[in-house]
């Protein structure tokens, strides 16, 4: 109307043609006198505007929450480690992880497909460790079968990792072959399946882990790791004797991606899972967490470079001091050690890991605790949420 | 999913006059820094003293509010700030107000107990990085379900205490009560429920608290009673959706998850408020004669979930080392920027018994470079000394690159620490990633840099075969 | 790979080494001599000998200690995959791989060219080019696989380097022309670069002809001659896919690129603006076209300016908003050979919107400023307050000048009153009134009165059924 201020009112015929009705936008109106005759319903739409903030509610307003479901585009690889009898291996059990297809526990749009699963570390030689561990183990220390053999009848793990670190040059150098001899008495003292560590040196690591995946053939273990630097040999292996890689790279979203691009001109898909590489709690575990979640969330919005399953060094926990050190004042050892790496385990889980290579016993056990706790969608009953109001704690605890 | 605004979005906003007295040097300045989330729209006070930006004002509240509005608790300098939060993933920006750990007090203690537990919640420290870190509030649970009792714990608390309070207690007598005695003080007051909410929003909004909404296991009622909440007008309330812990943990988790979505990517506005978690339920379980270890081992379970997932407060019971170590460290960890990268404070090391001729090397201030140097060094014991430049947290190979790690910087660090003074030779070796500017280094400092490993592993070797000393 | 027969130590680690003048056996090019180059030719596989090193002139054992000699350095390529457009990509590695022989120190590139040699290396055995030569293939080969024949030459005869010196500097010439000529539409595939992603997780850096990398250190040809040599590595190849806008830079691969790439938060670019979809920046942009809303117009500054720029922020502040892989209008990365480009920021209005710009800068791209336009726009020396600035765009008539008026015009937005309490009163969802009173209600009189309201729907209950 404005944009007429000068001309005579016209009819309403006029403004309005064949048209019912007219929008005016960012209108100022300016009048001399506008008288406004209103009909009852206003009145009481201008009443209840003045009152509303004075009623109150007699009565709950009832209100529905909508679940917050997300769009993703993709699907995680499965990825299977070990291989039964019928497969062409000796392993009484295999494990599969991945197949995700909606982010870390969204329990309220998909339950996950395979939850966590973890191996225990064992070592193929005498190794210094943190007296909260050795504690556990001292008795199979140089026994590497005896070692496998207690993590899975003792402490369950799901999966033995068989660490070759004598064959660093720096170490023992011990020879791809003599190596390759304590992998076959793991694999003949336990029935789940194998995971075999390298050294991390570069020169033994391609040798090392591809005269593994010639005594493994078959067994369908995981080859642990390729790297920017050494990878060619190691996916040559796996894809010879059909093993699994670990593709294994240093906090770096973009490394892993092109290291993931170049296996795969090796492996299929389903041979590959990824690791980014874990700090300790305190020491940098935020950035494994948020390359997990980077990850993870990337593989499902579509990047087929990210879309594997992930794994954690998660002893590297034990790098912390505090995991360690001799300090009364800290608490006793035997509960910061391992609550440092189930704490460290705990928010990888929740970022997306779905396989934890570990060395404390009761942090494994955790790890499968929590993994039991979180990957069904139960309902609560109401009893178990306490009033914790009330509750007495006895004094001093 | 918000779209966080940008600074010409908040610019037009702004009153324009480039006054300074939000001390940038203009409105731009302090445009780009809301868009970052570095300065509060309370700094800009004449946005609030003159009526005539009044309607920029309100647009500006609206515009640059949080998903998760913030929560005050306790008044002065130890108020605890939470929820606050923009983002639903830490990668997206960062994490802001760290959860609260409010740790608990019954109030059936008698005085010199209740003092006592108060000092020690306050007391409780730890150093790591630089930062002390500490606990942040005091939660008073009316064991005693006593209106009289709770109220005069709470009270004498109140006079002792610097950390903020929340009064604990289902029984809105008891919460009426204790808020009476102590409302200057602005305690949460824990909590309204589906069947309590006219009683208990009536406290909140008489004495202007923020008060829980407490509907466990069900989103349908914590909306419901969020909501009527809202219409009663309680302004600042916090959500508990309930804490169960073992077999319960999932869908605690679960309903956390929900709830943080649906306000930051569904732009549910009505559930923007920040949430508590209770890991102390875990108490609960613990029977008589038991070892608390076991029933504390959950307790730092329950706390670390909630800590990841979503919780702005929780409220605990352990005050042990062992226990509260990894949740502050957890806590610390998760809401570090993660566009900034930690530093440690740049300086000049001894290891071992270094002396005037043992090696000097070189490295950056990131957190993990500076670490694993170390550790690398002190695996060796080879006395050796170690300077490490300040880069802004950058490591090695990004430094160089990014040009925060020169030669000029490194000569000027050797100038800082007095290192010629310490050292009588002027042999300095450089990490091998900052190869590249090894020569322009010799020349800004006068040192002759002899290039290092390039991982900090090969440091043992090297230095144990004393290849800097090579000519 | 192996240096074994190579008298002296190769690797990384001598990348950074300086070799003093009074350490110094030989000095070759350098400041003192007036025609040095070196040159990466692309040939036919059939006029090159595979690994053949020719030196012309004298070769090092022939030098005398502490002598000055020019250098011409010609590296001959072939290979199918080979291309002339690749010789600039080739060329850059001479440097680095030179440096990183024990001993030999090389600064600069093309017709700056200066390295010494040390003493200590040519008395270890290093007293031929021969061995620089074999060095150099070696490396060459091994990093870039799509060479699959090469030889080098080196020339220290100073005629002869004088004959050669006018064909390699016409040649350097042809290559920058060419570079600059080449526009987007004349290709069909732009580059990716992932190499600054880490920290920035939406972010996707694409290369094309006319538009550098962020970082000043990759050119589309780069990006190219990368992508072939290691296709799975950092640089990628993005087809263009089809032309949506060519002026705004808008093409589908780009956006599609966006898509998979940046977590799904960016979707759309346009490759030419800074304010309207633009493109993100990771951290290290070399410098940043910032917006000056005072004067509506765009600053430029770059990493290495010192202090404060016009606005009284520096560097470090705005690159807090550049940075981190999001769209934000009005704080956008930049390479510095981007402002050489006919579209550079032509969305927003190119160089008529650049209000200041630090001297160093200006001084680097000036030939390619449009004519009229460089002396209206203030460096530091001109220009260090807003107040300044518009003092200056004013008296220079600088085309942003323009603009303001529109600005100027805008009043406040209205406010409702109402004619008896002052109060403004909101009314929440709609007002309906039914005009013309029909029995009962109430009757509202307003008097001088001023109605904002922001829609105002006046509908006819009989008519028609259209809407206007």
């Amino acid at each position: 109307m404005t944009a007429d201020k000068d001309e005579k009112t016209t009819s309403l015929d006029d403004m309005f043609g064949d048209f019912a009705e007219l929008i005016l936008e960012n209108v100022t109106i300016e009048l001399d006198e506008l008288r406004l005759a209103i009909r009852p319903m206003v009145q009481q739409a201008a009443r209840s505007v003045g009152q509303s903030a004075l009623a109150v509610p007699k009565s709950l307003i009832t209100s529905k929450f909508e679940a917050p479901i997300g769009e993703y585009s993709s699907i995680i690889h499965e990825v299977t480690i070990g291989a039964t009898k019928g497969e062409g291996g000796t392993r009484s059990s295999t494990l599969t992880i991945g197949g995700h297809t909606t982010p870390a526990w969204d329990l309220f749009q998909s339950v996950p497909k395979n939850p966590p699963v973890v191996s225990a570390d064992v070592f193929d030689m005498k190794i210094s460790l943190a007296k909260a561990v050795k504690m556990h183990y001292k008795e199979v220390l140089e026994d590497p079968a005896e070692w496998a053999k207690l993590c899975v009848n003792k402490y369950g793990a799901d999966a033995i990792t068989l660490h070759l670190i004598s064959t660093d040059r720096l170490l023992k150098d011990t020879s791809p072959n003599d190596a390759a001899k304590v992998v076959e008495d793991v694999l003949q003292a336990v029935k789940v399946p194998i995971l075999i560590g390298s050294a991390g040196d570069p020169v033994k690591d391609g040798p090392v882990l591809a005269k593994a995946a010639e005594v493994c053939e078959g067994e369908n273990v995981l080859l642990c790791s390729a790297t920017v630097d050494v990878y060619e040999e190691i996916a040559e292996a796996a894809k010879k004797y059909d093993h699994v890689v670990l593709s294994w790279t240093s906090l770096d979203i973009n490394q892993q991606k092109e290291l993931n691009r170049r296996l795969v001109d090796w492996l299929r898909p389903e041979q590959i899972v990824i690791d980014p590489t874990t700090a300790a709690l305190g020491y940098g575990l935020e950035y494994a967490f948020t390359m997990m979640q980077r990850m993870r969330l990337g593989g499902l919005l579509g990047d087929n470079e990210l879309q594997y399953p992930i794994s954690s060094g998660t002893t590297n926990a034990w790098a912390a001091r505090e995991a360690w050190m001799k300090a009364p004042e800290l608490g006793p050892r035997e509960l910061r050690g391992p609550i440092w790496e189930s704490v460290t385990a705990l928010a990888l889980l929740l970022a997306g890991n779905d396989l934890f290579m570990m060395l404390h016993p009761a942090a494994i056990k955790t790890v499968h605790d929590l993994v039991n706790w979180l990957k069904e969608h139960r309902k609560v009953p109401e009893e178990d949420y306490h009033d914790w109001t009330s509750i007495s704690i006895p004094e001093g605890v | 999913m918000a779209k966080l605004p940008g600074p010409l979005d908040i610019y037009p906003l702004l009153p324009g006059t480039n006054c300074e007295e939000c001390g940038e040097k203009n409105c731009m300045a302090f445009a780009t820094k809301m868009a970052e989330h570095t300065v509060k729209i309370t700094d800009c006070t004449p946005l609030y003293a003159e009526a005539k930006y009044a309607k920029k004002l309100a647009k500006l509240d609206v515009l640059v509010r949080p998903p998760v509005r913030e929560v005050v608790i306790g008044t002065g300098d130890n108020a605890a700030a939470i929820g606050g939060k923009l983002v639903l993933y830490r990668h997206d920006l960062r994490y802001s107000n760290e959860t609260s750990f409010f740790v608990d007090i019954q109030d059936t203690l008698d005085n010199e107990g209740l003092s006592k537990r108060v000092k020690a919640i306050e007391d409780w420290t730890y150093v790591y990085i630089g930062q002390d870190l500490r606990l942040d509030g005091i939660a008073l649970r009316g064991v005693s379900k006593d209106p009289q009792t709770f109220a005069k714990a709470a009270k004498h608390i109140a006079g002792i205490a610097n950390f903020p309070i929340a009064l604990c207690s289902l029984d809105p007598k008891m919460l009426a009560t204790a808020a009476n005695a102590i409302a200057d003080k602005r305690p949460l007051l824990y909590a309204a429920t589906m069947d309590t909410w006219a009683e208990v929003s009536e406290i909140a909004t008489k004495h202007n608290l923020p008060l829980v909404a407490y509907a466990p296991g069900n989103l349908d009622d914590v909306a419901t009673l969020v909501n009527t909440l809202r219409a009663v007008g309680v302004e600042d309330i916090v959500i508990d959706p309930g804490t169960a812990s073992k077999a319960g943990l999932g869908t605690t988790v679960d309903n956390l998850t929900q709830l943080r979505r649906a306000s930051t990517v569904n732009e549910v506005e009505s559930l923007g408020y920040p949430i508590l978690g209770s890991p102390i339920s875990v108490w609960a379980d613990h029977k008589e004669g038991e070892a608390p270890e076991l029933t504390k081992w959950d307790e730092v379970l329950v706390a670390s979930a909630q800590i990841v997932r979503y919780s702005d407060i929780i409220i605990i019971h352990s005050l042990d080392m062992w226990t509260n170590l990894p949740t502050t460290f957890l806590r610390s960890n998760i809401y570090t920027d993660p566009v900034k990268p930690v530093a440690v404070e740049a300086g000049f090391f001894k290891y071992g018994n270094a002396g005037p001729d043992s090696p000097v090397m070189y490295t950056t201030n990131f957190t993990l470079t500076f670490f694993t140097v170390e550790s690398d060094i002190k695996q060796c014991n080879v006395d050796a000394w170690l300077l490490t430049v300040d880069t802004e947290g950058m490591s090695v190979q990004s430094a160089v690159a990014g040009r925060k790690l020169t030669a000029d910087k490194v000569a000027e660090t050797l100038v800082e620490y007095g290192v010629a003074e310490k050292i009588n030779h002027r042999i300095l070796i450089s990490p091998g990633m900052a190869a590249r500017i090894s020569g322009e280094t010799e020349e800004s400092s006068g040192w002759t840099v002899k290039v290092g490993p390039k991982d900090s592993s090969g440091i043992p070797k090297y230095l144990q075969q004393g290849m800097w000393k090579e000519e | 790979m192996s240096f074994e027969d190579i008298p002296v130590d190769i690797g990384v680690v001598y990348e950074g080494e300086r070799v003093r003048g009074k350490d110094m056996f030989v000095e070759l090019g350098g400041p003192k001599m007036e025609k040095k180059f070196e040159l990466a030719i692309a040939r036919d596989m059939k006029d090159i000998e595979d690994e053949k090193v020719t030196v012309i002139g004298p070769d090092l054992k022939d030098m005398e200690e502490g002598s000055y000699h020019p250098l011409a350095m010609i590296i001959e390529v072939a290979g199918k995959d080979i291309e002339t457009d690749l010789e600039g990509v080739i060329e850059r590695r001479v440097h680095e791989y030179v440096n990183f022989v024990e001993g030999v120190m090389h600064l600069n590139q093309r017709y700056d060219i200066w390295i010494r040699l040390s003493k200590k290396s040519f008395q270890k055995g290093f007293d031929s080019l021969e061995y620089l030569g074999k060095v150099l293939i070696r490396l060459f080969k091994s990093e870039m696989n799509i060479i699959e024949s090469i030889q080098v030459t080196f020339i220290t005869d100073p005629e002869v380097v004088a004959e050669k010196y006018e064909d390699a500097i016409n040649r350097y010439n042809a290559r920058d022309e060419r570079a600059r000529g080449l526009s987007d539409a004349e290709v069909d595939t732009f580059y990716g670069c992932s190499l600054c992603q880490s920290f920035a997780p939406t972010h996707v850096c694409t290369i094309t002809p006319q538009r550098y990398a962020n970082c000043g250190a990759i050119s589309w040809f780069d990006g190219r001659a990368a992508a072939r040599v290691d296709p799975k590595g950092p640089l990628y190849a993005i087809p263009k896919g089809d032309t949506i806008d060519e002026f705004t830079g808008e093409y589908t691969g780009v956006n599609q690129a966006y898509t998979e790439k940046s977590l799904g938060k960016v979707n759309s670019v346009a490759l030419y603006s800074a304010f309207d979809k633009p493109h993100t920046s990771c951290g290290c942009f070399e410098a940043i076209a910032f917006v000056i809303p005072e004067v509506d117009g765009l600053g430029i500054v770059h990493r290495d300016f010192k202090g404060d720029t016009v606005n009284g922020l520096p560097f470090s502040s705005m690159a807090d908003s550049t940075a981190g892989g999001r769209q934000i209008p009005g704080f956008h990365g930049i390479a510095i050979e981007y402002m050489r480009s006919p579209k550079f920021l032509q969305v927003d209005g190119g160089w008529d919107r650049v209000v200041w710009l630090p001297e160093s800068i200006k001084k680097r791209v000036e030939q390619f400023i449009p004519d009229g336009i460089g002396d209206k726009i203030p460096t530091e020396e001109e220009a260090m307050t807003i107040a300044d600035l518009k003092a200056f765009l004013k008296q220079k008539a600088h085309p942003v000048v323009e603009r303001w008026v529109e600005i100027e015009d805008d009043d406040e937005l209205p406010e409702v009153m109402s004619s008896a309490a002052g109060d403004y009163v909101s009314v929440p969802g709609e007002l309906t009134a039914m005009v013309g009173g029909v029995g009962g209600g109430l009757e509202i009189i307003f008097k001088n009165a001023k109605i904002y309201a922001e829609k105002v729907i006046i509908r006819r209950k009989d008519k028609g059924g259209k809407k206007k």
